[in-house]
């Protein structure tokens, strides 16, 4: 007892010390050397110091000059909102002028950056480096109401906009097996746009980060061109500058390396004139990665983050590239060109044109409230996207309350619609024309023009029933972005995996799909037509029947809870399948593993075969197949993907040839929420309640009786009857 | 007549302090715990008035324990097991019927032991079970934040409430036959005056 | 006096639990509670109800009807949940015997207008008025602080302002408490939503307000004590009249005094200290320590050791003179 409480003399703690400080010195440097080589090793990427050559010191006076430039147009700007346009031109030019020179216009107008770097005597802009001199930290402000202060570099880099992906959980995505995604008590694996099982093969984001591609644009009369190069790949949306994504953070330990957080790119999100020609790729000596704008002015018209930053990027999955109004497209690079994608991803765009809280000025930022770089989407979330705010709201009824329409003479009643049906299943009456439903990525198609070989959109619409569909959907989503919901009658009829989605039965389109078809036999001759018809249209059709029944039962026993849970409502929801190469080794019910592109190969050859070689020899899908990974998440992915027995290690790839790979379309359509593009002027009564509305009520679980009054048309015509009197 | 210094000048000392301090807080306790009833102290008051004495009480409690440490008087608190009910019987049997008629007294008072044996066992009971209880649950009433919410699915201030009440009682019961008993020596006034001179004088010789 | 006043709380308080528990109006908002399973019954069962009632239904049964009133901004709830419409007193009357004809038509005539319902208006002659009091009632609700001379609302209140007439039914014996508790109270905040304001201070001086009001209706403090044991009073005190006194729930049962102990001394010791806390305890309050059967208990035997005591010196004294004068 006595010799356990002495003091340990001096004489013997200093070894202990001494051995312990070297452990943790080795430790550190260990870490800090050694984990980035192993880690380059493991998954074959490495970066560099990141230069951009549009980032250089200006002289004074060029400062000066740019300072005035930006001023002068800041004061225009201004001017021309303020003076009226109803008069003589020169008499409006004249007062422009007065006003744009009067002193404190001029000192409430000037762009507030100015002033800042003028006193600091920033000349060049150097990415996070410049801003985090004054902004190390941002105070953050919750939706409770309380704030805190939080490091800025740390905050971005782990939102969901530099990592896209999160091993937290806060998913309201359900597994195949009935799990909730990283769901408390389960083992967490990081999961999120990184790693989505997407029908869009580029979401590999290592193999498609940034790409250049050789077009051979051919002139008019078919002549072949000159080369041009392209740039292409996921990086172009995403804020790293890096030459891959944020892998580091998908690993248990390790940080991304300071040269991946010197090349975030602040601009794009918080500079009002962010030029997106900079946004190209380019080629350095140790590889592709995507250049910036970091020009110094860029960095002095900072502001207030406004809708042109955020459709920047999100412009591009809601109205598309060849949308009219999307402004990012008018600037494709002013060296290789971005691909600009022809089929709208969800053909729902938010402008001023389209969309009525764009054209009030709404502010992407007024409903998707930020908590300092963490943006939130919702609760409800249909896909696999990682949130960084799950718990918070973004919803109509937010500013809009529960009764909402104060214009019509049946005010009340349109109101009363609200607990079934979702504000945009009325406000949503068409996506663009281009909307993409059925793309084929094994039978490309070549683009003369662009002197490439792009995928081909089988069917596109932006019609209901056709390119969009109405379900319920109580905001649970399933691993292949499937709306989960059920009618509130508890039905056990409504079964949109086996039923709505799961088949297309539209005759107007099947006919479109074969057309399709008979047209890609002139280039594919072993094409099959009515087998291809089939499948893409009946994607069940190529499961067994072991499998089928299989599927049945686990909806049944998995799903059926996550469908009934919470309230319903009936949303519409943009529909999507695509043919792809899958890993047939990891097949389930409701789809197999897909194998992503290589899309230099891709692009440039239309040998899909070749390029998915290519894409396989990526060094992070070799690990993929290899234990550690599987161990490390994907037999845990499989399981929520549906596909028992866990993640099967058989690489598709040896000596060169495909192994178990075939192509097929996925066993259902995905089903993507479409919450803008919303119009002041909703949908009439008629639309839905009449024996051929938009509305398939007995497919929505309703009993026949019911279906049948709710699409009665006679006590519509009554109550108009009666409106006009 | 014989003379035997049995109370040093710090036991005296010691016991009137504690006897001031018993009483205020009988009597800031009880304007507590009977606020609003006339001729009691008023709340306020009462609760700094009690707390402080408590604290005051805590002190002496530990300048007692020390002292019985640290001198030989702490020999008078020591149980002798042998012959123990015996003794008991026989002091009991004295106050019971003896002292009315006049009858000897059966324990005598020497250096080595102050107290008879009924005496002894009740003041140990006060001074080491009751007042430790008494000053426990006194400090975890001021500091019960620290203490857990509940106790067995009891609110521990509801333990410690009842505890404090419980023990106070005992103590004011104590007091009054204590008082009492101090009559009971050779005159009514031997003990009494032992307690301020330190002396214990009786006059004749035992009978 | 603080005693006295201790203790007709205690008898105040104690009791609404109580006849919470036994009696309980069904007060209603369109997300009312269940009935009784855990999924609704869906589509309602309607056959119970009056076949106008029926037809009425078909859009007056949509859970969010409503609209904004241009007049006020207010939301004006126009649901009508069928289930419970059928469980409710009023279940088996067409529409039109409260309300005007002309509703029946679809859009409703502007006419039609706002109605004036009196609940005693029917219910004057009811033989049931033993049970259910309406008389009394009245009386109390004319003193009610939504009522009474110079209340601002006092035009627009009327019974229903509280209860819905479609789902009121009586005593739901056996109903959980915390569900009473949220179903009245959240009939109190459907109107008075600038409590939930977090920059709202007329609850402030309420230590754990959320936790109150979640398990404390707003009524126990916001009415004044009744003798009535089977239901609450029905004159809504004003905040100057209404009950703040923490001792009065708190020394009633032993659970909740704990809490309140504790949460003062929390109080004390973040704000003076450990000394200051120690010498001036703050969060001691009146009666916290009482026990009747305890303090009974001691009183008698320090009562009876007296009396032992003072017979034992007179016995000793008697003896002593005895003993002197044989001498």
């Amino acid at each position: 007892m006595k010799g356990l409480l002495r003091v340990p003399s001096w004489s013997r703690i200093k070894p202990v010390l001494v051995v312990s400080l070297i452990l943790a010195f080795l430790l550190a440097i260990a870490y800090k050397t050694l984990y980035p080589l192993l880690f380059k090793a493991y998954v074959g990427e490495s970066t560099a110091v990141l230069t951009y050559a549009n980032s250089h010191e200006l002289t004074e006076t060029e400062f000066e000059q740019l300072a005035r430039d930006l001023t002068e147009q800041a004061r225009y700007r201004k001017a021309s909102e303020v003076v009226e346009p109803d008069q003589h031109p020169f008499a409006r030019q004249v007062k422009l002028e007065i006003l744009m020179n009067t002193p404190s216009f001029v000192r409430e107008t000037e762009p507030s950056h100015i002033k800042y770097f003028r006193e600091a005597g920033i000349r060049r802009y150097e990415g996070p480096k410049t801003c985090l001199q004054c902004h190390a930290t941002i105070q953050v402000e919750h939706a409770d109401g309380t704030r805190s202060r939080v490091d800025t570099l740390e905050d971005i880099v782990n939102s969901v906009h530099f990592k896209f992906q999160t091993d937290a959980g806060g998913f309201s995505t359900y597994g195949y097996d009935g799990r909730k995604v990283n769901a408390i008590g389960d083992r967490r694996i990081p999961v999120g746009k990184i790693d989505r099982a997407c029908g869009i093969p580029g979401s590999f984001t290592w193999t498609g980060w940034a790409a250049l591609i050789e077009g051979r644009p051919e002139s008019e009369d078919g002549e072949p061109g000159e080369i041009e190069l392209r740039s292409e790949g996921c990086g172009q949306c995403h804020i790293g500058g890096n030459y891959y994504p944020a892998t580091e953070k998908m690993m248990p330990i390790g940080d991304v390396p300071e040269q991946a957080k010197a090349g975030i790119d602040c601009l794009i999100c918080h500079s009002s004139e962010y030029d997106m020609n900079q946004r190209y790729v380019i080629r350095d000596q140790v590889g592709l990665r995507w250049n910036q704008d970091r020009s110094l002015r860029a960095a002095l018209t900072v502001g207030p983050v406004s809708n042109r930053n955020c459709l920047n990027c999100h412009q591009h999955n809601m109205g598309g590239d060849a949308y009219l109004h999307n402004v990012a497209a008018q600037s494709p690079g002013e060296r290789h060109p971005r691909v600009m994608h022809k089929g709208a991803k969800r053909g729902n765009p938010f402008s001023p044109a389209d969309d009525v809280h764009a054209a009030a000025g709404i502010q992407c930022t007024d409903c998707h409230v930020p908590e300092g770089h963490k943006i939130p989407r919702g609760r409800f979330g249909v896909d696999l996207v990682a949130n960084d705010l799950p718990d918070k709201d973004v919803a109509c009824e937010g500013c809009h309350s529960r009764a909402p329409h104060n214009n019509s003479k049946h005010k009340a009643l349109l109101n009363g619609h609200i607990a079934r049906i979702a504000c945009e299943t009325c406000h949503i009456k068409k996506l663009q024309e281009n909307n993409v439903v059925l793309r084929d990525w094994v039978h490309p198609t070549w683009n003369a023009k662009e002197g490439l070989y792009e995928p081909t959109d089988v069917y596109r619409s932006g019609e209901p029933g056709k390119g969009f569909t109405y379900l319920w959907f109580n905001g649970n989503g399933t691993f292949l972005a499937n709306a989960l919901g059920n009618n509130p009658n508890g039905s056990a009829d409504y079964n949109p995996l086996m039923q709505q989605i799961a088949r297309i039965q539209d005759p107007e389109v099947i006919a479109a799909v074969r057309a399709k078809a008979i047209e890609l036999k002139e280039t594919y001759p072993d094409i099959d037509v009515e087998a291809y018809v089939r499948a893409a249209t009946d994607p069940l059709s190529q499961l067994s029947p072991e499998m089928l029944e299989r599927r049945e039962a686990m909806i049944q026993d998995n799903l059926r809870a996550a469908m009934n849970e919470g309230e319903s409502r009936i949303y519409p929801f943009k529909l999507f399948n695509a043919m792809m190469y899958e890993d047939m080794s990891n097949q389930g019910p409701f789809g197999a593993m897909i194998l992503p592109f290589d899309y230099t190969t891709y692009y440039e050859t239309g040998d899909t075969r070749a390029s998915l070689v290519e894409a396989l020899k990526d060094p992070i899908l070799i690990r993929m197949y290899q234990t550690p990974f599987k161990l490390y998440m994907m037999d845990e992915f499989m399981a929520y993907f549906g596909v028992s027995g866990g993640w099967t290690t058989a690489y598709p790839l040896a000596d060169g040839r495909l192994g178990n790979v075939e192509p097929h379309w996925m066993r259902q359509m995905g089903t993507l929420m479409v919450n803008h593009g919303i119009q002041r002027e909703g949908r009439v009564c008629r639309d839905c309640h009449a024996p051929d509305g938009i509305l398939d009520y007995p497919a929505l679980g309703y009993e026949p009786e019911r279906a049948a009054e709710l699409a009665d048309l006679d006590l519509i015509e009554s109550v108009d009857w009666e409106a006009t009197e | 007549m014989r003379s035997l210094y049995l109370y040093a000048g710090w036991v005296r000392l010691w016991h009137w302090l504690n006897a001031l301090l018993f009483l205020i807080l009988i009597l800031s306790g009880a304007s507590m715990h009977y606020a609003g009833t006339p001729w009691l102290l008023d709340f306020e008051t009462a609760v700094t008035l009690h707390n402080t004495t408590g604290i005051l009480l805590t002190l002496s409690w530990i300048g007692f324990v020390a002292g019985n440490l640290l001198t030989d008087n702490g020999r008078h608190y020591r149980i002798r097991f042998r012959g123990l009910l015996d003794r008991l019987f026989e002091q009991s049997r004295y106050y019971a019927f003896g002292i009315f008629q006049d009858a000897p007294h059966p324990f005598h008072v020497s250096a080595e032991m102050k107290l008879n044996t009924l005496q002894q066992l009740s003041y140990l009971g006060v001074m080491y079970l009751l007042m430790p209880l008494l000053l426990l649950s006194g400090w975890s009433f001021l500091f019960s934040v620290y203490l857990p919410e509940t106790l067995f699915g009891v609110g521990t201030v509801w333990i410690v409430a009842m505890t404090h009440l419980t023990t106070s009682y005992l103590l004011v019961l104590f007091l009054l036959v204590h008082l009492y008993i101090i009559t009971t020596g050779e005159t009514v006034l031997t003990n009494l005056r032992a307690m301020v001179t330190g002396w214990h004088r009786e006059r004749g010789e035992p009978q | 006096m603080r005693l006295f006043q201790a203790r007709s709380r205690i008898s105040r308080h104690a009791l609404p639990w109580v006849v919470a528990c036994a009696l309980s109006f069904a007060s209603s908002l369109p997300a009312s509670p269940l009935l009784d399973s855990d999924r609704p019954e869906y589509p309602p069962d309607t056959t119970e109800l009056d076949s106008q009632a029926r037809d009425c239904l078909r859009c007056h049964a949509m859970e969010t009807l409503a609209y904004r009133d241009p007049e006020t901004g207010e939301i004006l709830d126009l649901a009508v949940d069928p289930r419970l419409l059928s469980h409710s007193v009023h279940g088996e009357m067409a529409c039109t015997e409260c309300h005007r004809r002309s509703y029946r038509r679809y859009p409703h005539p502007e006419q039609a207008g706002r109605e004036t319902f009196s609940c005693v208006g029917c219910h004057e002659d009811d033989p049931e008025d033993a049970t259910y009091q309406f008389l009394s009632i009245e009386e109390e609700y004319a003193r009610s602080v939504h009522v009474a001379p110079g209340a601002s609302e006092a035009e627009d209140f009327s019974c229903h302002s509280c209860h819905d007439p479609h789902v009121f039914r009586v005593s739901r014996v056996g109903k959980e408490i915390g569900q009473v508790v949220r179903d009245d109270n959240r009939v109190c905040m459907s109107c008075h939503r600038e409590l939930t304001d977090p920059l709202d201070t007329t609850h402030a001086w309420l230590p754990k307000r959320d936790a109150h009001w979640a398990s404390v209706r707003c009524l126990e403090c916001h009415t004044p004590p009744s003798d009535r044991a089977e239901r609450v009073s029905h004159q809504i005190l004003p905040a100057e009249d209404s009950a703040r006194d923490c001792v009065g729930c708190h020394s009633s049962d032993a659970r909740l005094l704990n809490r309140l102990y504790h949460y003062r001394s929390q109080e004390d010791l973040a704000r003076k200290g450990l000394i200051a806390k120690a010498l001036f305890n703050e969060a001691y309050v009146v009666g916290m320590s009482r026990n009747p059967t305890l303090d009974a208990l001691s009183l008698l035997v320090i009562g009876l050791t007296l009396l032992g005591l003072t017979a034992h010196g007179v016995g000793r004294y008697l003896t002593y003179r005895r003993r002197t004068n044989r001498q």
